[in-house]
């Protein structure tokens, strides 16, 4: 094989496939970072939720629901989950002295009870929801699923659109000096409490539209969550906790890092390189490539 | 109309307002003199509701504040320009001012403009820096910046603590121009202020705290009574 061909036929459609993977991991990191970023709580339900969202979209989309209505509807359905999980565990301890280890040990509780329910009502099987978009394209020789390509431009709509709306609107503004302060946030007239419930609703709302996205691509299975998480909250540490770009370019950046070092050495050496990176970050660098929300 | 009675409150079992009781009506301004931890920033964390009072009432134009959370007190014409200023670090100027707009609800976007627009003429130095983060102003401009933020709004009470703290003279005399501005406006400013022989110039009253609780009180304008502080204070 030539260098052409080995460019065409092997690498590029590495990078498209990792630029996907990358998009998928992105979206599920979004709401974990805005989460960390403003409520400084590490949420290891996260991928439950996202789970939630995959289930939802498998099971209202075999009652006949058409999936563009449900990338809409999940993510509305996810916000008074949302809200009622911030309201109901978060809220009374996040006030406690430890509350980082106490909110991370009520999450992963949380996710625990999630992922049996998850079996005890919809079975320990994997399951996959058609593709909603079937067939190819070729882009410049690389033969990609439409339904990919669909993924990494809405993929970027959504996080361009979050950053929108966090860095230029007034309402991003709020949610940023109450992240910051939110004594001094409160005395200008923030209503710190429900920008607080709003953010945490929100994160969860993205994790359930990641879950609809992604569900045609990776299955559906109870433990999805927790597979997918590990990689998110790779992605967040290397990013900057907080960071909404630092969780794009460590989401792209890692999952290229992944697709690439597949092609030359062993496949189940990719996970201890991206993991390493994490452990890397954490001693060397624990603020990660960009600081905190709003800092970005 | 301020009214304070019988306030008390606490950080923790520290018993740091212990019965505090104050009148103002508006326009008013009232100097808040006394030495470092005698409770005077406390006080004002109370009224904005970041210390909760653990007893006594404090009523604005007849509304209760007790108890209300410290966007609640704010929305009931409160504004605060605390100690250390509290720039939010990753807020430009424009935005910085834009949060001092939510203490007025339903102004179109109109009216918001034309506040922020006059903030700019006001102070000409924010208006270059609109775009700027606030963190990255001076000393000086962030305490503009700071009091901008108040001014924007519609306040009824302005808590100042400590503005002049590490502050150019020149700027000093700026921030109690602002002081005088907001009793034009008819505002009621309770004045937190070391520099006590400049707050006097622009205070209708004072107090002084120890301990507390109020131990001497009198009229600024008054030569006896402004004795009677400086001897208080030993200054």
């Amino acid at each position: 094989m030539n260098a052409l061909d080995y460019l065409q036929f092997v690498l590029a459609p590495q990078v498209v496939n990792g630029l996907a993977l990358g998009v998928a991991v992105v979206l599920v990191a979004l709401g974990l970072t805005i989460i960390f970023g403003m409520l400084d709580v590490i949420n290891m339900s996260h991928g439950e939720f996202y789970a939630i969202g995959a289930y939802a979209a498998l099971a209202l989309g075999a009652a006949g629901i058409n999936f563009w209505f449900l990338l809409v509807l999940v993510p509305i359905l996810m916000v008074p989950l949302g809200m009622a999980a911030e309201r109901l565990l978060i809220r009374p301890v996040f006030d406690s002295k430890d509350r980082h280890v106490t909110t991370l040990l009520v999450t992963f509780g949380l996710a625990l009870v999630v992922e049996d329910l998850l079996k005890v009502v919809f079975g320990p099987n994997t399951q996959r929801p058609p593709t909603p978009i079937p067939g190819a394209t070729e882009l410049a020789g690389i033969i990609v699923p439409n339904y990919r390509l669909f993924l990494i431009v809405v993929g970027a709509a959504i996080v361009s659109a979050v950053a929108y709306v966090v860095y230029r609107t007034r309402l991003g503004a709020m949610v940023r000096a109450a992240a910051f302060d939110r004594n001094m946030a409160a005395s200008l007239g923030v209503p710190v409490a429900l920008v607080y419930a709003g953010t945490f609703a929100f994160g969860v709302a993205l994790a359930g539209l990641a879950g609809v996205l992604l569900a045609p691509i990776y299955s559906v299975f109870p433990t999805m969550g927790r597979d997918f998480i590990l990689l998110a909250f790779t992605v967040v540490i290397v990013g900057g906790m907080g960071s909404i770009w630092g969780a794009v370019v460590a989401g792209l950046l890692l999952t290229q890092v992944q697709a690439l070092a597949s092609l030359v050495i062993s496949p189940v050496w990719t996970d201890p390189i991206v993991f390493g990176t994490m452990v890397a970050f954490l001693v060397f660098r624990p603020q990660g490539l960009f600081g905190r929300l709003g800092h970005a | 109309m301020l009214t304070i009675s019988g306030l008390h409150s606490h950080y923790g079992l520290s018993h740091v307002i212990q019965g505090i009781d104050l009148a103002a009506a508006p326009g008013e301004v009232i100097g808040i003199f006394g030495r470092n931890g005698v409770g005077k920033t406390t006080l004002l964390k109370t009224i904005a509701g970041w210390v909760k009072p653990t007893e006594g009432a404090i009523t604005l134009s007849g509304q209760s504040l007790n108890g209300l959370a410290p966007d609640r007190i704010c929305l009931s014409g409160v504004g605060l320009v605390p100690e250390d200023r509290r720039i939010f670090p990753g807020l430009t100027v424009e935005e910085n001012l834009q949060l001092g707009l939510l203490q007025v609800r339903g102004r179109a976007a109109k009216a918001e403009r034309a506040a922020i627009d006059q903030i700019y003429d006001r102070f000409p130095r924010l208006g270059e820096r609109r775009r700027q983060l606030g963190t990255t102003l001076s000393g000086g401009e962030q305490q503009m910046l700071a009091m901008a933020r108040v001014l924007v709004g519609e306040p009824r009470l302005v808590l100042v603590d400590e503005p002049s703290e590490g502050l150019a003279p020149m700027i000093v005399a700026e921030v109690f121009a602002i002081v005088r501005e907001l009793r034009e406006r008819g505002c009621i400013v309770l004045l937190v202020e070391q520099n006590v022989h400049e707050a006097l110039s622009v205070t209708d009253r004072f107090v002084v705290i120890e301990r507390g609780r109020i131990v001497l009180s009198g009229d600024a304008e008054d030569a006896e009574d402004r004795e009677k502080l400086l001897a208080a204070l030993a200054v």
